[in-house]
C-alpha cells in the first residue's frame, strides 16, 4: 500500500529520471556492445583452445604436428583469450555501464572508447599470434610481449578517463559501494599491469625477484581487477533485481576496505617452498589468511540480502548467475586462504588442484557474475529481448554443472597427485598415470561449458540480428513503475 | 636507479595523491554517514524498492496483460 | 569520520607497501648476490651464452614451464630430494642469470632444475623430445616433430641422427635434429645446480 502511494507521489518527479535513464543506456550502447560482443567471441574461442589443451593432457598425441598447437602454446593462448579477451572485456563493458548507471550520467568519450575496443582486439590478436609463433614470454599471466602490453595500458587509460569523467558528472550525491569497488579496479589495476610489465620485460628484475613480481601481479589480476568488478556487479544487481537494498550496507563498505588492505599481499603464496626469502612468502600467507575478513562480510551480506527472495531465482536469469557467482566467491576465497597454509600447500602446489582453484575463481565466480550482468544489461542497451528462455536455462545449467564437474574431480585428482608426488617410493610416471582419469573428467566438463558458451553466443547473435520474438513481463512492468506479482 | 624505477615511483606517487584527494573529498561530502540512505541510492521513483527488474523472456502472446 | 580517514590512508599505504615489500625490498636484498666458485674454480651458476642461451629461448617459446618447474624444494617439504631431483634445495643465487624467470609452478612433468646432471645423455634428450614415450613409457609430454627433419641417407649416416630402439621407422631415411633441437638440448644439459652454495650446508 505505502509503496504504491509513494510511486504515485513521485510519478511527476520520475519523469526527468525516466528520460535520463533511457539516455544513459543509449550513450552506452555502441561502446559497451562492442566490448561485450568481443568478450563473448573470445569466450567461445578461448573455450575451444581450452578443449584442445585439455585433450592434449590425457592424449598427448593429439595435434602434435603443428608447432603453434603444441601444449606449451595452446595453454597460454587459452589463458590470454579468457583473461584479456573474455574476462577483461566483459569486465570493462560492465564497468562502463554500471558506472554510468551509478552516476546517472551519460557515458562520455563514446568514439574514443569504440576505438579503444577495436585497438584492444587488435592488440590481443597480435599478442596471441606472437605467443603462437613462439614469441610469448612464458611469464605466467604476462605472456604477451611488452609492446602490446603498452597498447593495453593505453586503452586502460581511456577507460580510466571515462570512469573519472562520469564520476565528476554524477547526479547522485552518495557514492554507492559498487562505485568504490569499481574505482579499486579501474585506478589500481592499470598501475599494477604497467609496473609488472615494465619491471619484468624491461629487464629490471631477474631470477627470484622477477618471480616475486610476477606473482604479486598475477594474483592481483584476480584480486584487484576481476574481484572488485565482480563484487561491484553483485552489490548492484542483487538489490536491483529483487528490489530490496543490501542487508547491511556498512558491512559492505568494511568488506571493501579490508579487501583493499589484504588482497594485494597474497600473491607470493604461489611460491611457498621456493627459493625466496622466508619472510616474503610468510607475508603472502598472512595476507591470504587475513582475506577471511572481507570474504565473510561479503558472504553474510549477500546471503542476508537474498533471504526471503530465494524464489526469485526461479524467474530471473540474472539472479541465477549472479547468486551462483556470489556463492562461488565465498567458496573460492575460503579455499584460497586454506591453500596458502604451508601444510596444505606442500601437497597441492605444482598440481592440477591449483588449476581447479583458478577456474573456481575466474569461472564459477567472475564469469558467472558477468553472464548475469550481460543478461541484464544487453536488453536494456539494444531495446530487444533475449530470444529464448529455454536456451538461457540451457546456458545456465551447462555452465553450472560444467564448472562443478570441472572443479570437483580436478581438485580431488590434484590432491591425490600431490600426495603421490610427495611419496618418493612411487615412480613419477605412475603419478602421471594416476591423473589421467581425472583429466578425462576435465575434458568432459570442458565440453559442457563450451556448449553453454556457444548457446550464449547464439542468443547474443540472435539479439543483435533483430531479436527473438519475445517480451519480458518483469521489464515492461518495471518501466511503468509497477510491481510484478510473485 | 634506472629511469624505469623513477617512472614506477612517479606512478606510485600520482596514485597516492589521487587517492588522498579522493579521500578528502569523500569526508568533506559526508560519504561515510547515513548508511541506510546510501544503500537505497540505487533505487529511484522509476524503479523503487519493491520493484523486480528481471525475469525470463516469454513467448509473445503467452504472457499476461 | 576520522576513523574513515585512517582507514583510507591505511589502504593507500598498504598498496604502496605491498609493492615495496613484495617487489622493491626483495630486489634490494637479492640484487647483490654474486656467483660462487666451485671446486674447479668455475663460476656458478654458469652464465648462459651461445647455444645454451638460444636453447633457453626455445624453452620459453615452446612453453615448457607450463608443465615443468625448475626449483628444488627444501628438506622436509615435499619429496624433491628423495626423488633425486637435486642434491640440495635451490636458492636465490641459483637464478641470478634468469631473465625472465622460468621457475614454474606446475609439475605435470618432473622438475628440471638438475636435469643436466640427472640425464647427461644428449641422445636420450633428442629421442625424448622427438617421441617422449620411446624413452619414458606412459609420459604425457607432447611430441616435438617440428624440431626435427627427415633426411635421406646418402653415403653415410649423419652422426646425430636419432637411433630408434625398435628399428628404423622409414628405411633409407633418418631423423636429424634441427639447430633448435640441439640448442634446447644444450640448455637442458646446462641445468645443473649441484654445486655447493654457502646458503645450504
Amino acid at each position: 500500500m505505502s509503496t504504491t502511494s509513494m510511486v504515485v507521489e513521485q510519478s511527476e518527479a520520475a519523469q526527468p529520471e525516466l528520460v535520463a535513464r533511457a539516455e544513459i543506456d543509449r550513450s552506452c550502447r555502441v561502446p559497451v556492445l562492442l566490448f561485450a560482443g568481443s568478450a563473448v567471441f573470445w569466450l567461445v574461442a578461448g573455450s575451444l583452445m581450452a578443449l584442445v589443451a585439455a585433450i592434449k593432457m590425457h592424449t598427448p598425441g593429439f595435434l602434435t604436428e603443428w608447432e603453434f598447437l603444441t601444449f606449451g602454446r595452446v595453454r597460454p593462448v587459452h589463458l590470454n583469450m579468457t583473461i584479456f579477451g573474455w574476462a577483461s572485456m566483459a569486465g570493462i563493458a560492465t564497468l562502463l555501464w554500471l558506472q554510468a548507471r551509478l552516476a546517472r550520467a551519460c557515458l562520455p568519450f563514446g568514439n574514443l572508447l569504440i576505438a579503444g575496443g577495436v585497438v584492444w582486439n587488435v592488440a590481443l590478436t597480435a599478442g596471441l599470434v606472437e605467443i603462437s609463433i613462439g614469441h610469448g614470454t612464458s611469464v605466467e599471466w604476462i605472456e604477451i610481449p611488452l609492446f602490446w602490453a603498452l597498447v593495453f595500458a593505453a586503452v586502460f587509460a581511456v577507460v580510466m578517463a571515462a570512469s573519472l569523467t562520469m564520476f565528476g558528472r554524477r547526479k547522485v550525491a552518495h557514492v554507492y559501494v559498487s562505485q568504490w569497488y569499481l574505482f579499486g579496479a579501474v585506478l589500481w589495476f592499470p598501475f599494477l599491469y604497467l609496473t609488472a610489465n615494465l619491471l619484468i620485460h624491461g629487464g629490471f628484475t631477474a631470477g627470484t625477484t622477477a618471480a616475486a613480481t610476477n606473482w604479486w601481479f598475477a594474483h592481483n589480476v584476480l584480486g584487484l581487477w576481476l574481484t572488485p568488478i565482480g563484487l561491484a556487479t553483485i552489490y548492484y544487481l542483487i538489490p536491483k533485481v529483487i528490489g530490496a537494498p543490501i542487508h547491511s550496507y556498512h558491512l559492505s563498505l568494511l568488506g571493501f576496505w579490508s579487501l583493499a588492505l589484504f588482497y594485494n599481499w597474497a600473491g607470493t603464496h604461489h611460491l611457498i617452498g621456493g627459493p625466496l626469502p622466508a619472510w616474503l612468502v610468510t607475508v603472502g600467507i598472512v595476507g591470504s589468511v587475513m582475506m577471511f575478513v572481507p570474504v565473510v562480510t561479503v558472504g553474510i551480506n549477500h546471503h542476508m540480502t537474498m533471504v526471503g527472495h530465494f524464489r526469485r531465482l526461479k524467474d530471473s536469469p540474472t539472479l541465477r548467475f549472479v547468486v551462483f557467482g556470489g556463492m562461488s566467491y565465498t567458496v573460492v576465497s575460503v579455499q584460497g586462504s586454506l591453500t596458502s597454509l604451508r601444510s596444505i600447500n606442500e601437497v597441492n602446489h605444482f598440481t592440477h588442484y591449483t588449476i581447479a582453484h583458478a577456474h573456481l575463481g575466474v569461472y564459477a565466480f567472475f564469469s558467472m557474475v558477468m553472464f548475469g550482468a550481460l543478461y541484464y544489461m544487453l536488453p536494456r542497451l539494444t531495446g530487444r529481448e533475449w530470444g529464448s528462455a529455454r536456451l538461457i536455462k540451457l546456458h545456465f545449467w551447462a555452465a553450472a554443472l560444467g564448472i562443478a564437474l570441472y572443479w570437483g574431480p580436478l581438485t580431488i585428482g590434484g590432491w591425490v597427485q600431490g600426495l603421490q608426488m610427495n611419496n618418493p617410493d612411487l615412480p613419477f610416471l605412475q603419478v602421471v598415470a594416476g591423473t589421467i582419469p581425472y583429466l578425462w573428467g576435465r575434458t568432459a566438463a570442458g565440453v559442457l561449458m563450451t556448449v553453454g558458451h556457444c548457446v550464449f553466443g547464439l542468443l547474443l547473435l540472435q539479439m543483435l540480428r533483430g531479436g527473438g520474438h519475445a517480451q519480458n513481463p518483469a521489464r515492461s512492468q518495471a518501466a511503468t513503475g509497477g510491481e510484478v506479482k510473485a | 636507479m634506472s629511469p624505469v624505477y623513477w617512472l614506477v615511483w612517479g606512478v606510485v606517487v600520482a596514485f597516492a595523491l589521487s587517492a588522498v584527494s579522493g579521500l578528502v573529498w569523500a569526508i568533506q561530502h559526508g560519504q561515510m554517514e547515513r548508511f541506510a540512505a546510501g544503500a537505497r541510492s540505487i533505487f529511484d521513483a522509476e524503479e523503487p524498492v519493491g520493484t523486480v527488474t528481471d525475469g525470463f523472456p516469454r513467448r509473445e502472446g503467452r504472457s499476461g496483460p | 569520520m576520522n576513523r574513515a580517514v585512517w582507514l583510507y590512508l591505511g589502504v593507500l599505504i598498504t598498496v604502496i607497501a605491498s609493492f615495496v615489500g613484495l617487489v622493491q625490498i626483495p630486489d634490494r636484498q637479492l640484487r647483490g648476490l654474486q656467483p660462487v666458485k666451485d671446486d674447479l674454480g668455475v663460476e656458478r651458476p654458469l652464465r648462459p651464452d651461445g647455444g645454451v642461451l638460444a636453447g633457453r629461448a626455445e624453452y620459453i617459446g615452446l612453453g615448457c614451464l607450463y608443465c615443468h618447474s625448475q626449483q628444488v624444494r627444501p628438506e622436509g617439504f615435499g619429496a624433491d630430494l628423495a626423488r633425486g631431483w637435486g642434491v640440495r634445495r635451490t636458492v636465490a643465487r641459483d637464478y641470478i642469470w634468469d631473465v625472465p624467470p622460468v621457475m614454474g609452478t606446475m609439475r605435470t612433468g618432473p622438475d628440471l632444475a638438475n636435469i643436466g646432471a640427472r640425464q647427461p645423455s644428449n641422445a636420450w634428450h633428442l629421442l625424448h623430445l622427438y617421441r617422449p614415450r620411446l624413452t619414458s613409457p606412459g609420459s604425457t609430454m607432447p611430441e616435438h616433430p617440428f624440431l626435427f627433419a627427415w633426411q635421406r641417407v646418402e653415403l653415410q649416416r649423419p652422426t646425430d641422427a636419432l637411433s630408434f630402439p625398435e628399428g628404423e621407422p622409414r628405411p633409407g631415411w633418418v631423423v636429424v635434429p634441427t639447430q633448435r633441437a640441439r640448442d634446447l638440448v644444450a640448455y637442458l644439459g646446462s641445468l645443473d645446480h649441484s654445486y655447493a652454495v654457502p646458503e645450504v650446508r
